[in-house]
């Protein structure tokens, strides 16, 4: 890691760290007043993590594409960069924090753990078709993260309870909840798509063949596929509200296996998550 | 009976059903090995269980996407969608098609989730309203009395579209497979390459098209550059000179393409020029000698009756009096060389570039040391078709979920309060979110500041 990469990763994990728990903090104990101020240390926090990328561009002389490190680092910002964008439209929605924090902070943590040395990068990632590709892999993660926390929020905020929690008041209603997945999830499946696309035409210059059932690359098709499931059920069975989220937050988990538990379980894969 | 099976393959809920029997499957092909695609893994397993394997092989799990039960599954897969889609034709053209008879009073439309009555600021009439809605893109019928708006009214196409795309990659996909030629070609710098079968790799064996003949392709290799930063390889440059005298670079990512066939850089080793001359000094044999020696792993290759054992460092050096390389880069190139003669080893050294290595009275000079690459060469005619596809798909799948359908009905009426506007509206998908768009459309158009009615 580079130098200022490391005070400023540091610096980000921790606020998020910290932000993670004053969520958590005004759900459980009923206090949404600190929510905006929640909000605004994210804020930081993504700055500070702006600026460790920058500094690691710095010292690379490319984008943090490649490896797990990189992979939990250009990650984390587009999920909370989403999460930060979305309650910036719509001060209701900043409470998706609580669903997507505490993943980026355990991604982060995870991505640290493995490979963050600075690394050349591989010659198999020169290509105009890398920043499609992960660009788009990266939206379809966020957008999926994001619908995966308004599911979560549906879920906690349609729970009867005897005692009201007014933290919960501070979210859209129900109704609307229950579009934003579905609209998060829309916008997921048409990023995934052109990741997929784009990844196919990028692997026949690289590897000779648009598709050879490559692990990542088969299981990114089943992610796609849950996803299209998942739109289905809703725009043809009117799979709507609780059943709509629990299947976005269920999906989330194909999303997770294609970028971090292919490689764990298998090692025959062309996708060069870690670095070797 | 034969309805009964129609009606079964047609239904939504038989796509559903596939779609996740073929996401079980393909999650099934990741954890049994694959005998094609992971050999080397399969064949261990065979020879610790064979039993299973055999048992395994049999019901084609082990050759899961191209096994018997995967390919029914996309068959009924593909009739189902096409039964889907062609039970949808009448519905598209119906949500697609415009007739006064959608005009209908916005008081007493079902249907239209959204109804608001605003009045309209003064000097404003129901033409303007419309002119208004038709510079936002609706397609508007009827008058200020009554009428219809529509936005994205195509919408339903895009549905048919998206789907068709997937006819369009399995088209291409299998043009693509029955035209597939597979080899591997070994190709030192200043070699030359004319097409010839026999040129080929005869490891891994060559895939011949099931239609079509091996394809034609002439070049020689000008030169091979391997880069190398620190110890992660960033790029290799390899010049090719056709024919026709142009030349060609590749790189990784950058494959030779050649009609619809592609010579893909996947693999780079050493080519030393090893002369062999005796005690005499008489020339026994020379040759430009391919050796796999990149991954620090010992290559082994004949000349004039001995057997040799090449090691190479790219960056030599001697560290605690053992060879090793600084790095990966070329900067010290060094062979290490054991020669043997009937299995007994005769004579070993450090052979560096324009060195020689003395054995049993003989003399090995290298006056030359070229790199070699290991091409992927494939053939396959369908990809314009699978591209097709995949463009379909893309834009049909923005078309469908990004610009929806969103209708109007409307009237202009005079009230004790002034000119209203009497709107009922819609939208596919969302009920809310369209709401809070309907309200902001008509606060632009009629310049009044309008409340959503679902703020939370």
């Amino acid at each position: 890691m580079a130098y200022w990469e490391m005070i400023f990763f540091w610096v980000g994990l921790v606020i998020y760290s910290l932000a993670c728990g004053g969520f958590v903090y005004s759900f459980v104990f009923k206090n949404p007043k600190v929510m905006p101020k929640m909000t605004a240390l994210v804020a930081i926090g993504f700055v500070c993590v702006t600026a460790a990328i920058i500094a690691r561009f710095q010292a690379t002389g490319h984008l943090p594409w490649s490896g797990h490190y990189e992979y939990t680092l250009m990650g984390g910002w587009f999920i909370i960069g989403g999460t930060l964008f979305v309650g910036w439209q719509n001060k209701m929605l900043q409470g998706l924090a609580v669903g997507t924090l505490p993943l980026v902070v355990i991604m982060m943590g995870y991505g640290y753990m493995q490979n963050p040395g600075l690394t050349p990068m591989g010659a198999s990632l020169k290509t105009v078709w890398l920043y499609i590709h992960v660009y788009f892999a990266w939206l379809s993660f966020g957008a999926y993260s994001l619908a995966m926390a308004a599911g979560v929020l549906f879920l906690l905020k349609s729970k009867p309870r005897e005692v009201p929690n007014p933290a919960y008041d501070r979210f859209p209603s129900l109704g609307r909840l229950d579009e934003l997945i579905f609209r998060y999830v829309v916008f997921g499946f048409i990023t995934d798509t052109i990741m997929i696309c784009a990844g196919a035409i990028w692997a026949k210059d690289l590897w000779g063949s648009y598709w050879a059932w490559d692990p990542v690359e088969t299981w990114s098709l089943i992610c796609w596929l849950v996803y299209g499931i998942t739109i289905h059920l809703r725009v043809t069975f009117n799979w709507r509200e609780r059943r709509l989220a629990w299947m976005a937050v269920a999906a989330l988990s194909t999303v997770i296996i294609s970028f971090f538990g292919v490689n764990l379980v298998v090692n025959t894969s062309l996708h060069v998550f870690q670095v070797r | 009976m034969f309805k009964k099976i129609i009606k079964l393959l047609s239904s939504l809920k038989f796509t559903i059903f596939l779609i996740a029997v073929l996401g079980v499957i393909f999650a099934i092909g990741l954890w049994i090995p694959q005998a094609r695609l992971v050999k080397d893994i399969y064949l261990q397993w065979y020879r610790n269980s064979p039993q299973l394997v055999e048992w395994l092989d049999f019901f084609g799990l082990t050759t899961i996407y191209t096994g018997p039960i995967t390919v029914t599954i996309w068959i009924l897969f593909f009739i189902n969608l096409a039964l889907v889609l062609w039970q949808r034709i009448p519905v598209v053209k119906h949500r697609i098609a415009l007739s006064d008879d959608k005009i209908t009073d916005p008081e007493k439309s079902p249907g239209y989730p959204f109804k608001r009555t605003f009045l309209l600021p003064q000097g404003m009439d129901g033409a303007a309203v419309l002119t208004q809605l038709g510079k936002r893109r609706y397609r508007v019928l009827g008058g200020p009395s009554g009428f219809y708006a529509v936005q994205n009214r195509l919408a339903p196409v895009a549905f048919m579209l998206f789907h068709v795309s997937f006819y369009l990659v399995l088209l291409g996909g299998l043009f693509s497979v029955y035209t597939e030629f597979i080899a591997y070609l070994d190709i030192a710098q200043g070699e030359s390459f004319h097409g010839e079968v026999s040129r080929y790799n005869v490891k891994p064996a060559i895939k011949m098209p099931a239609i079509g003949s091996a394809p034609e392709a002439s070049f020689t290799v000008k030169s091979i550059v391997p880069e190398v930063s620190g110890n992660t390889a960033t790029g290799v440059n390899v010049e090719l000179v056709d024919a026709d005298r142009q030349s060609h670079l590749v790189h990784i990512n950058t494959p030779y393409v050649t009609g619809p066939t592609s010579f893909v850089f996947k693999h780079l080793g050493m080519a030393p020029h090893f002369v062999l001359k005796d005690p005499s000094g008489k020339e026994v044999e020379n040759a430009l000698v391919k050796l796999d020696v990149l991954r620090m792993v010992p290559d082994k290759f004949d000349l004039g009756g001995y057997n040799f054992t090449a090691t190479f460092y790219p960056d030599f050096v001697m560290v605690d009096g053992k060879r090793a390389s600084r790095s990966r880069e070329f900067k010290n190139p060094m062979f290490f060389l054991v020669a043997e003669k009937n299995g007994q080893k005769v004579g070993e050294a450090l052979v560096p570039k324009d060195g020689v290595f003395q054995f049993a009275g003989n003399r090995l000079e290298m006056p030359e040391l070229r790199y070699w690459v290991r091409f992927y060469v494939i053939t396959q005619r369908g990809l314009p078709i699978l591209y097709l596809g995949f463009a379909i798909a893309c834009v049909a799948v923005i078309w469908r979920m990004v610009f929806y359908k969103r209708e109007l009905v409307g009237k202009v009426a005079e009230t004790p309060e002034g000119r209203a506007l009497v709107i009922a509206g819609r939208s596919e998908y969302y009920k809310s979110l369209a709401e809070d768009e309907f309200v902001k459309l008509f606060s632009k158009i009629t310049g009044v500041k309008l409340e959503s009615d679902n703020e939370n």
